[in-house]
């Protein structure tokens, strides 16, 4: 049996009285592919955000590598690992943005290299080959020292990819990498994406995406109104979708 | 021109009170400030209270009024600071509350996504501020220190009332003694050349920090 790397289970979450998410469950193995697919509103970047604490859960609990990461007590309170576990929980999840987020007063390198000599203290000589690697692997070797703002936006993206990749994750959370993109540069996002994949990380990306979805995920999870909707393989969702709101969705995104 | 070169040595003296307080109170108020702003950005609610009664009260009256009262008021409580400290205590706490506000703004407009990326990288709070925060902050927050610290030379001639013999107290002195206007056109010069030097290093510092946009 693989490794279960996240667990999570009846996940309730409320912005202003309001229910963006109702009683949600993930489960994602090692290696695998998550897509979350849904139309805009439906709480799936809420749900990514809940997955590594940027948004802090109302109810539920999720376990990350078999780790309690929280949980809900007898009466209904939502109890939190305590701070230094929750930071080292935090740690294993690699997060990319919809926009970036890039820090524009550092350089490329700069950006790759804060974390890793900052948090994690390792020396400079220790993460450099790393952090090489990973811009060779998206393929911005000759940028390591623009600054953010001289890059494109697929080029700033795969930067933010390999500065997630340079904390060394066990799970990579994609928060619609590819959204805030012009529609030419997406493909290289994806293409870079799709290698991690093949290299058996493990991923969770919320995406409008179809394609990607499809092709790359080996699990797709459908959600709207804060709901799960329907789960399952990308031919399950794709090819045979069940629920009617699920068909309607796809008939307008394909 | 003889008359402005005899003018120029008490002048030149009176620059050097003006240009001492102004350089140290602009030296005290730069981290002070920063750190007010910071607890007025953090989320301890007495802190931000305190700072913002700090705030208004330096802000809500006027300088000249902090200056006298600190003067001649702290006396009477037993309080005698000798004339320099005096001045440059006023003129520390009014300025760190313009500062503040001025590093408030600039804290407050860089946007959270900034925060969220420290975080998932696991910073902590103050290395997200003195790492990725402030650095980005210190741009956007030139334009209005600019202003200020202009303001700031200006407002070193109020001491004036405290009888210390800054440039304006030199100017006048000679005024009164010859009967002859130039002594205030020189000391606008004087002011002019200051002002003008600062505008310069702003301009430069503004360039440099502008190089990463």
């Amino acid at each position: 049996m693989k490794k279960k790397m996240i667990n999570a289970h009846g996940i309730r979450k409320q912005f202003h009285g309001q229910n963006v998410l109702s009683g949600i469950d993930v489960e994602v193995e090692q290696g695998d592919v998550l897509a979350i697919i849904g139309p805009s509103g439906s709480g799936k970047s809420t749900l990514l955000r809940c997955l590594n604490r940027l948004e802090e859960v109302d109810g539920g609990w999720i376990q990350i590598e078999g780790d309690m990461f929280v949980q809900e007590n007898d009466i209904g309170e939502v109890i939190y690992a305590p701070k230094e576990k929750s930071k080292e929980i935090q740690g294993r999840m690699g997060m990319v943005f919809q926009q970036f987020n890039l820090f524009p007063h550092m350089t490329v390198m700069g950006n790759l290299l804060e974390a890793p000599i900052h948090v994690k203290k390792q020396p400079k000589e220790e993460i450099l080959p790393l952090a090489e690697d990973l811009l060779a692997r998206v393929g911005l070797s000759d940028k390591k020292d623009a600054y953010p703002s001289q890059l494109s936006g697929g080029q700033q993206q795969r930067v933010a990819i390999a500065r997630a990749l340079a904390m060394q994750p066990d799970i990579m959370l994609f928060d619609e990498p590819t959204s805030a993109l012009d529609p030419e540069l997406t493909g290289e996002v994806l293409h870079t994406m799709r290698e991690l994949a093949e290299e058996h990380m493990t991923m969770v990306v919320v995406t409008h995406e179809m394609n990607f979805a499809r092709e790359v995920a080996n699990k797709v999870l459908f959600m709207a109104d804060g709901n799960v909707v329907e789960a399952g393989t990308p031919e399950e969702i794709f090819d045979h979708p069940q629920r009617q709101r699920t068909q309607d969705f796809l008939r307008n995104m394909l | 021109m003889d008359k402005i070169l005899q003018y120029l040595q008490p002048m030149l003296e009176g620059s050097e009170v003006t240009l001492e307080i102004f350089l140290l109170t602009f030296i005290m108020v730069l981290p002070i400030g920063l750190l007010v702003a910071l607890g007025r950005t953090a989320k301890c609610r007495p802190l931000q209270w305190l700072l913002e009664l700090y705030i208004w009260v330096m802000r809500g009256t006027p300088l000249m009024l902090q200056l006298l009262f600190v003067y001649f008021a702290l006396p009477l409580a037993g309080i005698k600071l000798p004339d320099m400290v005096a001045a440059l205590l006023s003129f520390t706490l009014n300025y760190t509350a313009y500062f503040a506000e001025i590093f408030r703004a600039g804290i407050q407009s860089i946007g959270k996504g900034q925060y969220e990326a420290a975080k998932m990288l696991g910073m902590s709070y103050s290395q997200t501020m003195w790492r990725i925060i402030v650095p980005q902050m210190v741009r956007r927050v030139l334009p209005p220190m600019s202003n200020e610290t202009i303001n700031l030379v200006k407002d070193t001639s109020l001491i004036y009332i405290l009888a210390m013999n800054d440039l304006l107290r030199a100017a006048r002195t000679i005024v009164q003694r010859e009967f002859d206007m130039t002594p205030f056109v020189v000391a606008a010069g004087f002011y002019l050349l200051m002002t003008f030097v600062l505008t310069w290093m702003f301009k430069r510092l503004e360039a440099y920090f502008s190089q990463y946009e």
